[in-house]
């Protein structure tokens, strides 16, 4: 215990003399969750830009216009040319444009069934899906507004224009996000992405910094030759940082922010706790299979940027092709999402997570495999230093 | 005597090409930078393609309590079921039931037909399908509303026809009442709204520009820890060789990255079937633009690093901040007025989104020359702030005395003892 806690101060001096480490730690995750929560912030886009080429000029097709306006999603741009619209299209300015044609008024009257015709650009992902609800409404309406009119000039009652004009009607419900706001679905995740990749970063190089810069023996013999004892004593303070971190995160997240959970947010603790000693554990992994503090750090990049789309939040993991999918599984994150999905969407307790619990707990084996092969270079220091 | 006087432009090229081949020397010798540039530049596009693969979610499994099991729930049901996006995984006889299968992740969504659903739609009144998405997901969401809205949008007309077949309209009168207006869909670069169009369109670029900075400043911060910073090199020349380091550096990243621009944006689009809508050289003339831009970029932030693996610990986590501020998913109209402002610092905003408009939608040289131009710009801006920063750096190598001086001064005022934190650190 005594040289545990001398190498813990040991490791408070070298966090006080070199910025880079409270930097890389605090700083990052301060300056991603400051971006992520004010660039997100309205939770949907509105007053998207939707092109209307009005070919018509009419009332009907003015008013069709207006209500699309009117919408909480769009805003309409007037194009006098289709092929201006096509062009905005394509340089992304709109996501989308509709085409009233000429004749359109005369021919709602003449019952001659006249076309709109849509464009959507489906390469801007979330612009290109709204506009295309949007405007699917809006078309639906209008067929809507035609058939009353006609049925209340036969004499219909409303409630059974309404029954007529919209026989099934759908009533949608979002379970865990209720406002289908994207930002709690992506900052949930990204920000705790953000804190994995610092925690791996992080351990790797606090670990590979010894070897670095020739201090390795000089840590064996503080922690009285033990390994065990120089990396317990060499990351407890870290630990607590990342523990502090994530607390105050979730904390951000949903007491702050409001983010939705269903369940408890003293259990949401306890899984960005396992997911920071899970990191520190590959973390750990990476850096004792290659001793070498550039090659290590590499690797560790590499690793973690991957870690954010293999979480299956984005596109679903049974999405992915099998051998993606197990995968996967090395990624801590990716157990944060199910144990997170559980908690926060289910409320499902420990019944429901405690397989990711196990999960977690198997990261922590992983560094014991290779802590001899640590040690060697520790003590013989032959590796390259940069 | 001729042969030994030189001219300055003779001068000027003779070093500029000394720097060209030794930055050469640099990366080609260091296999960090090696790992970062080849294996980094190309292993990802090809990774995210493999993790992307299918890119749409089919046939998501949905649960049903059918309360009303009339033929009209039952229609509207076996529509869903031949959707791409929805399958019926099982009936079950309450919601409590499919709540739970959607907590065991065997379903993703439920559709609850109450009980007087049929009766309602027989006497002419509105029923109500109640549909509950797991949020977890966006994919999710949208699946089980677009087969959902689809079905219902369907199902409506034919019963609206049939209503109409009851009071004695049919045919073409009835046709004409139930559809008022018809619609062309047209969505012409992304039909399926796959995932991996959307993604890797937006990713390929960005990974030219994020593996030329870290690996760069890789080599930067070596140099610096070293004490052989190029900075140091308009010594030699007088103080005059700004222009000379800058260009040299420049030239040799620009040899490299054809190669691995070429090959991320020309190659891994056509080994994996994405979309190539222009002609290959409208590409090149894009990646020129943005090579050059990314290379003037790279030189004036990687100022910043000193340390040689300081870059990943401290900037790895801008990838994805640079991603979203390409407006490529949160729609550009949308990102507050002072990220918008941010993101002209990147190249990536321009470049990708002059990626996804040309090579993706099929766009020509004229539909992305604003972006041409704004790199254009950037790239003028950065090679003045790049010489700067190469100057600062010369006057703080001359002066690092000085700096050192300071340094303790500060030190002192902040009660650290560097010497004793060294002796404690690494012992004697």
């Amino acid at each position: 215990m005594k040289y545990i806690y001398s190498v813990i101060q040991r490791e408070i001096r070298i966090i006080q003399s070199r910025p880079i480490y409270l930097l890389a730690s605090v700083g990052v995750l301060l300056l991603n969750a400051v971006f992520y929560l004010t660039f997100m912030k309205d939770g949907l886009p509105h007053d998207l830009p939707i092109g209307v080429v009005d070919e018509d000029h009419s009332s009907t097709s003015r008013s069709f216009a207006q209500q699309l306006d009117a919408t909480q999603l769009g805003e309409v741009i007037y194009y006098d040319d289709l092929h201006l619209a096509r062009r905005d299209m394509e340089t992304g300015k709109i996501t989308s444009f509709l085409v009233v044609p000429e004749g359109f008024n005369a021919d709602i009257q003449a019952s001659r069934q006249p076309h709109i015709g849509y464009y959507i650009n489906s390469l801007y992902f979330v612009g290109g899906a709204l506009a295309y609800k949007d405007i699917l409404t809006m078309v639906n309406l209008t067929n809507g507004a035609v058939q009353r009119q006609v049925l209340r000039a036969k004499g219909m009652n409303e409630r059974a224009i309404r029954g007529q004009i919209q026989p099934i009607v759908l009533d949608q419900h979002q379970i865990g996000n209720v406002t289908t706001n994207y930002g709690v679905y992506l900052n949930s995740i990204l920000l705790v992405g953000v804190l994995e990749m610092i925690v791996i970063l992080i351990t790797i190089y606090t670990v590979g910094a010894e070897l670095k810069y020739g201090t390795s023996r000089h840590l064996l013999r503080t922690a009285g030759g033990s390994i065990g004892k120089a990396l317990t004593g060499k990351l407890a303070p870290y630990t607590l940082l990342f523990t502090l971190l994530g607390i105050v995160l979730e904390v951000c997240l949903f007491h702050w922010m409001h983010y939705p959970i269903k369940g408890s947010l003293w259990w949401m603790f306890v899984d960005v706790l396992l997911l920071v000693m899970a990191s520190e554990a590959l973390g750990l992994f990476i850096i004792e299979l290659f001793p070498v503090l550039r090659l290590a750090v590499s690797v560790g990049a590499i690793i973690s940027v991957l870690g954010f789309s293999l979480s299956g939040f984005t596109l679903p993991i049974e999405a992915m092709p099998p051998y993606v999918q197990g995968f996967a599984a090395i990624f801590p994150l990716r157990h944060y999402y199910v144990f997170y999905v559980q908690e926060t969407v289910f409320g499902s307790g420990f019944a429901g997570w405690w397989q990711e619990v196990v999960h977690f707990l198997l990261f922590l084996f992983l560094p014991l495999f290779l802590y001899r092969r640590l040690e060697e270079a520790y003590i013989h220091q032959e590796y390259e230093r940069d | 005597m001729k042969e030994t006087e030189t001219t300055y432009a003779g001068t000027w090229i003779k070093n500029w090409y000394d720097i060209f081949i030794n930055e050469l020397k640099l990366i080609f010798t260091d296999s960090g930078v090696m790992v970062i540039f080849f294996i980094g530049g190309l292993l990802y596009p090809v990774l995210y393609n493999l993790i992307y693969m299918h890119g749409t979610v089919d046939e998501m499994p949905v649960a049903v309590v059918d309360l009303s099991g009339g033929s009209y729930s039952d229609r509207y049901l076996r529509k869903v079921d031949a959707t791409r996006e929805c399958r019926i995984f099982c009936y079950c006889t309450s919601l409590a039931e499919a709540e739970q299968l959607m907590q065991q992740r065997k379903v993703y969504g439920v559709i609850y037909v109450p009980s007087d659903f049929d009766e309602r739609i027989v006497r002419g009144e509105q029923g109500v399908i109640s549909t509950y998405a797991d949020m977890s997901s966006f994919l999710y969401y949208k699946n089980l509303t677009m087969a959902t809205s689809h079905v219902m949008l369907d199902e409506m007309h034919v019963i609206q026809t049939e209503h109409y077949a009851a009071a004695g309209l049919d045919g073409q009168s009835a046709w004409q009442l139930v559809q008022p207006v018809l619609s062309d869909e047209n969505m012409p670069y992304n039909r399926p709204f796959s995932y991996t169009i959307f993604f890797i369109s937006a990713a390929l670029l960005l990974v030219i520009q994020q593996t030329m900075f870290y690996g760069s400043s890789l080599l930067a911060g070596t140099l610096r820890e070293q004490n052989r910073s190029f900075a140091s090199m308009p010594d030699r020349l007088q103080g005059l060789g700004i222009g000379r380091v800058v260009l040299g550096r420049g030239a040799a990243y620009f040899c490299v990255y054809l190669v691995i621009g070429t090959l991320v944006a020309l190659l891994i689009p056509w080994i994996f079937h994405l979309p190539q809508r222009s002609e290959w050289w409208e590409v090149l003339v894009l990646l020129l633009f943005f090579i050059v831009d990314c290379i003037f970029f790279t030189f004036t932030w990687s100022t910043l690093i000193t340390k040689r693996e300081t870059v990943f610990v401290l900037f790895l986590s801008i990838s994805p901040i640079c991603l979203f501020l390409t407006g490529f998913s949160w729609p550009t109209t949308a990102i507050p007025a002072f990220w918008r402002t941010v993101s002209y610092l990147f190249p990536s905003t321009f470049g990708c989104r002059a990626f996804i408009n040309l090579n993706t939608a099929g766009g020509t040289l004229g539909t992305i020359a604003p972006e041409i131009w704004a790199m254009t710009v950037q790239t003028v801006i950065y090679y003045f702030l790049a010489s700067a920063a190469v100057f600062a750096e010369n006057k703080v190598i001359e002066h690092r005395d000085q700096l050192q001086a300071l340094r303790s001064r500060i030190d002192e005022r902040r009660g650290i003892d560097r010497a004793e934190n060294a002796r404690i650190i690494a012992g004697d």
